[in-house]
């Protein structure tokens, strides 16, 4: 009953339903556009009619927030803070730089593209985007996972050799626990 | 009736009537944040979809066996409480455990789950919640005095230790212990503010400061656990209020309106507050409080 | 043979041979030091029954040993702790110096307990008492640390009681012309009103000295902390209950005779209300393991006094009730901390973290000691908790309930200092190494922690001595009334009834440990200490994030203002002026015939000067 392919596509949906709803994010502010974020949970835009929600700690996280460039430095931080977050989780790459690099395409201390380095589930263009384009990237985040598309972590652990080769070119030092699933 | 099946689906039916109203009053407190800030807010389920999403997370972490045991320590608290509180004064559906136990054995096993969550949330090794839980405990030692002088004031003003007592005594009386001895009522709705830790007593689980402190570190199934056990505890804790000083209630309708009427004071209190550090918070509660508390015995003693 | 005399002659023999036996190795000496403890403890339960007692006469001096149902009761103290301490201490000992001492000290410890509880007679309850503090101050002054200050210290303190009691009982001998406790009882109502209250001021004192009740605390840190840990556990667990023994047949039977005791009663529960809140504030400031214990252990014996203080049925069984679980969970945790110093080197809260792992059953006996200590059902300590507090809101006494209320909600603050500092935290490299202490320390500490257990289920085992105890003090009958097997009551009716509640809470907390447990199990994994998330940097492996330094820095912050002054300060400065004031005597007498020959001549000058106005 419980393997049964129908009950389990109900169960995913239930599940699928929840995790949309509840989306508990990490922002992680490595760039100018966390200050985006405040207005986007404030009274003006409100996200937390969405579901959407700060979390403290990455153990909590459901989302990961990439909120701008990312500098090498941080990278190592970033990658930390994502491996320990707990399935099913996503990342929202936020503005054009991590994208392309956008106005730091030149710049010799931040990485170009994220989705070398981490899976990334949504994009937000934008340089800075707007609280709206924020809302409207977390509601595209959500379209995601009721469809069961958002797998961005499956991805990870899928390619995880090819990741961490991306990851160990930029940090020379590396000295981290193993990722173990 | 007095069959172990009986108590049992007692029990489970406390637990869900408990889990469902305090997640819900969880949820409405969120709306109404939301409201004072001129936001609209997340619907008063979302509690419910939290719980669930966070219930079907697929992995979780664990630092150790205290850890692991943490919340389950959690729940015994909040549900030996919820057992020893009767739910309704006609002590015919919930009387679980009532007769078995008082209003000191009640205040002892109110800190048995935070005190187990203390132990795990040690065993993390992760430095903010060992300081959330000082925080915890430190405040703690504040908020219990003027409690506990209200409590012996009723004690002494009706000569029993019983909860069950009390309430029958309001029933026969006719009058609620709010008038009888309001005195009690101020300190103890004073030592509530700091036992539902909204601001400005939210110290212990401070997002910003301590990165949500004891629980920093758990996720998951845990987080799950800690959050249905946080909200029978909630509900566990104003049915008390509710027993002990507006004369309990008759059906389960009279006692969602006189718990969600207790449950606004610290609601409200909180969303306009800021935080209190720690030693401000316990020597707020050692000033008033502590005040109206002697007022309540003094009260007991000469009236 | 008359047992009696056999087994105090066990005792003793035992005593000198088990520390003349060091040079026949140390497997005979520790076998004839355990068969010396626990033969006579045999013969005494077996052969001794309660109520007897043998008269005789020692140098035109009438003496009188037995045991009734009340020293029975403490005797349960010191042997059955004195066993298991004396069990933990073989391994304790082993590799250590000096061990035939120890050995011949605890055994004279324990000798001299019993013999104070089976002494019907002033004199021998002095002499044992005497024998107690002196094997108790070589014991503290055992390892060297610090013998200036604490052992100083202690001894003060105790020649002070001691001088008390014996002031008193000569007193006693010139009134009533015996030295039977029995006629000292029996007449005491007949005494002048000054002897009425001046007798029981100094027995008081001399009980209250070694049950450090404020303000005579002052030596008990110390000492506790600077005995060897397999001591302190007798030390704190036993050896102060003594003082609990003599105060509760002073409050029993002279003060209840005449109306001053009332305000005996509440002065001694004052201070024992107040010694325990000062106690529990003070061992929240420590940062070693025994300071933190020896504080700890003024501040529970505090309640204790306030439980005998006051006096009523309930609150005298909640006072006997708590010494007893406070001699088993506190001679239980300086085990603890003894296990941990001989593995670890350190009793520091802020060198040690993170043994959990390492040492499973130690954590394991720390824990239920330290739940029993706080008071959290469904463990021991609960029981004694409840009856304290009940018997004081029945008997009228509201602020004292506030005053222990507080301090026993403080305690959770060093209770959880204690387990946090030592066994959780960071796991670090430099105690990697670390190992369970052997299985003849651990067993003791895991079979008294069981003890804590079974006692917050069944009460009535233990309430049974207490209550048969009482009825020989004069109390009624109180089973049925105020307890029964697993039911305690107040005086008015309300009861907690314990089985169901320990039912309730082991199903609840079994289902939410399946619970947590068998839900994604697969997908649970355990990560070290160090996988924690710090803003994502990783620790590294010689970085610890601990937090000890500085833990409950805001709650001393509040309460900083009621620990300003420090008692013992005073004491330093009155001890400070007598030695000044001696300073000044020596110079006056300088041993120098010269200057006493000044003296003379300044002398009869002064004469001659004043001959006139005096002589006229």
């Amino acid at each position: 009953m419980i393997n049964d392919k129908n009950s389990q596509k109900i169960v995913d949906f239930i599940q699928n339903w929840a995790r949309k709803h509840s989306i508990w994010v990490l922002a992680y502010g490595t760039g100018c556009g966390a200050i985006e974020i405040p207005p986007t949970m404030t009274s003006r835009y409100d996200a937390e009619r969405l579901g959407v929600r700060g979390a403290a700690t990455p153990r909590q996280a459901d989302v990961l927030l990439i909120t701008g460039y990312l500098t090498t430095k941080t990278l190592k931080r970033v990658i930390r803070v994502y491996e320990q977050m707990q399935d099913p989780k996503y990342v929202i790459g936020f503005g054009s730089c991590t994208i392309n690099g956008g106005m730091y395409y030149d710049s010799y201390n931040t990485i170009k593209v994220l989705d070398k380095y981490l899976p990334v589930d949504v994009y937000i263009n934008g340089c800075m985007p707007r609280p709206e384009a924020v809302l409207s990237g977390f509601a595209k985040l959500q379209e995601l996972i009721a469809q069961g598309k958002a797998n961005g972590a499956q991805k990870y652990k899928d390619n995880l050799d090819w990741y961490r080769e991306n990851q160990k070119k930029i940090i020379p030092n590396w000295v981290m626990p193993e990722y173990n699933w | 009736m007095d069959s172990i099946w009986f108590k049992l689906l007692g029990v489970v039916v406390s637990f869900i009537v408990a889990f469902t109203v305090g997640m819900t009053y969880m949820g409405l407190s969120r709306k109404i944040t939301a409201r004072v800030q001129n936001r609209k807010g997340p619907p008063f389920y979302q509690n419910f979809i939290d719980a669930m999403k966070l219930g079907s997370k697929t992995s979780a972490i664990h630092h150790g066996v205290m850890q692991h045991f943490g919340p389950a320590f959690l729940m015994v608290s909040s549900v030996m409480s919820l057992m020893i509180i009767p739910v309704l004064n006609n002590g015919m559906w919930f009387s679980n455990l009532n007769f078995h136990g008082d209003l000191i054995f009640l205040l002892y096993i109110m800190v048995f789950g935070p005190l187990g969550m203390a132990l795990g949330a040690g065993q993390t090794g992760n430095p903010n919640s060992a300081i959330g839980v000082t925080r915890g405990l430190s405040q703690m030692v504040g908020f219990e005095i003027p409690w506990v002088m209200a409590l012996v004031a009723l004690m002494i003003q009706y000569h029993t230790t019983s909860i069950v007592d009390l309430m029958n005594i309001q029933v026969e009386s006719g009058t609620w212990l709010i008038f009888s001895s309001p005195f009690a009522f101020i300190a103890a709705v004073l030592a509530m503010l700091g036992m539902f830790r909204y601001s400005p007593f939210d110290i212990v689980g401070a997002p910003t400061e301590l990165a949500s402190g004891p629980m920093s570190e758990n996720g998951g199934k845990y987080l799950f656990t800690m959050m249905s056990s946080a909200s029978v505890f909630a509900f566990a804790k104003l049915t008390l209020y509710v027993d002990l000083f507006l004369g309990g209630a008759s059906n389960l309708i009279e006692l969602l309106i006189k718990t969600f009427v207790i449950y606004m004071i610290p609601v409200l209190y909180g969303v306009v507050s800021p935080r209190y550090r720690t030693e401000q918070s316990i020597r707020y509660f050692w000033g008033w409080p502590t005040f109206f508390g002697l007022l309540a015995i003094l009260y007991a003693v000469f009236f | 043979m008359e047992t009696i005399f056999l087994i105090f002659i066990l005792f003793l023999g035992g005593a000198i041979v088990t520390w003349m036996a060091g040079k026949l190795g140390n497997i005979v000496q520790d076998i004839l030091f355990l068969a010396t403890i626990l033969v006579p403890s045999y013969l005494f339960y077996t052969n001794v029954a309660t109520g007897y007692a043998i008269d005789f006469n020692v140098g035109g001096i009438e003496l009188s040993w037995g045991i009734n149902a009340f020293g029975w009761l403490f005797s349960l103290i010191v042997l059955g702790l004195g066993a298991f301490a004396a069990f933990y201490a073989v391994s304790f000992m082993k590799g250590k110096e000096r061990r035939g001492a120890f050995y011949l000290n605890f055994i004279l410890s324990i000798m001299a307990m019993l013999g104070i509880l089976m002494s019907q007679d002033l004199i021998s309850f002095f002499i044992f008492w005497e024998i107690m503090t002196w094997s108790s101050y070589i014991m503290v002054v055992y390892n060297g640390n610090d013998v200036q200050r604490i052992g100083i210290k202690y001894f003060v303190f105790s020649a002070i009681g001691a001088y008390a009691m014996l002031m008193a009982i000569v007193l006693i001998k010139s009134m009533t012309g015996s030295f039977m406790i029995e006629s000292l009882i029996s007449s005491y109502t007949s005494f002048s009103y000054d002897m009425q209250i001046l007798i029981p001021v100094l027995l008081l004192t001399g009980f209250g000295v070694k049950a450090a009740i404020m303000p005579l605390h002052v030596w008990a840190p110390g000492a506790y902390s600077n005995a060897p840990m397999a001591y302190t556990s007798i030390f704190s667990g036993s050896l102060s209950k003594m003082g609990i023994y003599g105060m509760v047949i002073v409050f029993t039977t002279m003060l209840s005779y005449v109306p001053e005791g009332v305000w005996f009663r509440g002065v001694v529960a004052w201070l024992g209300g107040f010694t325990a809140v000062f106690g529990t504030l003070w061992a929240i400031k420590q940062d070693d393991a025994k300071k933190l214990l020896a504080y700890s252990s003024v501040a529970q014996l505090g309640y204790i006094i306030v439980g005998v203080a006051i006096g009523t049925p309930l609150a005298m069984m909640a006072g006997l009730f708590l010494a007893v679980m406070h001699a088993i969970f506190k001679g239980t945790l300086f085990m603890v901390v003894g296990a941990i110093e001989r593995q670890t080197g350190t009793s520091n809260f802020t060198e040690v973290t993170g043994l959990i792992r390492k040492m499973p059953w130690t954590f394991v006996a720390a824990l239920m000691s330290i739940i029993a200590l706080a008071g959290i059902p469904p463990l021991g300590g609960f029981v004694g908790k409840w009856m304290l507090y009940e018997s004081l809101i029945t008997s009228d006494h509201y602020l004292l309930v506030i005053v222990i209320f507080f301090s026993s909600t403080a305690a959770f603050l060093y209770c959880y200092k204690f387990l946090f500092g030592f066994f959780l935290g960071q796991e670090e490299e430099e105690w990697a190494h670390v190992k369970e202490a052997p299985a003849l320390m651990v067993v003791p500490m895991v079979i008294l922690a069981g003890l804590t257990f079974l006692l917050g289920t069944y009460p009535g085992i233990i309430l049974k001595p207490i209550a048969n105890g009482m009825q020989t003090l004069g109390y009624g009958m109180t089973q049925g009334q105020l307890w029964d097997t697993s039911i305690i009551l107040n005086e008015w009716g309300n009861q907690v009834v314990l089985q169901p509640i320990l039912y309730a809470i082991l199903g609840i907390f079994v289902f939410f440990v399946i619970f947590v447990t068998i839900k994604g199990y697969k997908n649970t994994r355990y990560v070290t200490t160090k996988d924690i998330s710090s803003s994502g940097e990783v620790p590294l492996a010689h970085e610890n994030l601990t937090f000890s330094q500085g833990f409950f820095q805001p709650f001393l912050r509040a309460v900083e203002p009621a620990m300003r002054r420090q008692i013992d300060k005073y004491y330093t400065a009155i001890a400070n002026g007598l030695e000044s004031l001696f300073d000044f005597t020596r110079r006056i007498y300088t041993g120098n015939g010269q200057t006493y020959a000044i003296f003379v001549i300044v002398f009869v000058v002064i004469l001659l000067i004043f001959k006139n106005s005096i002589f006229g």
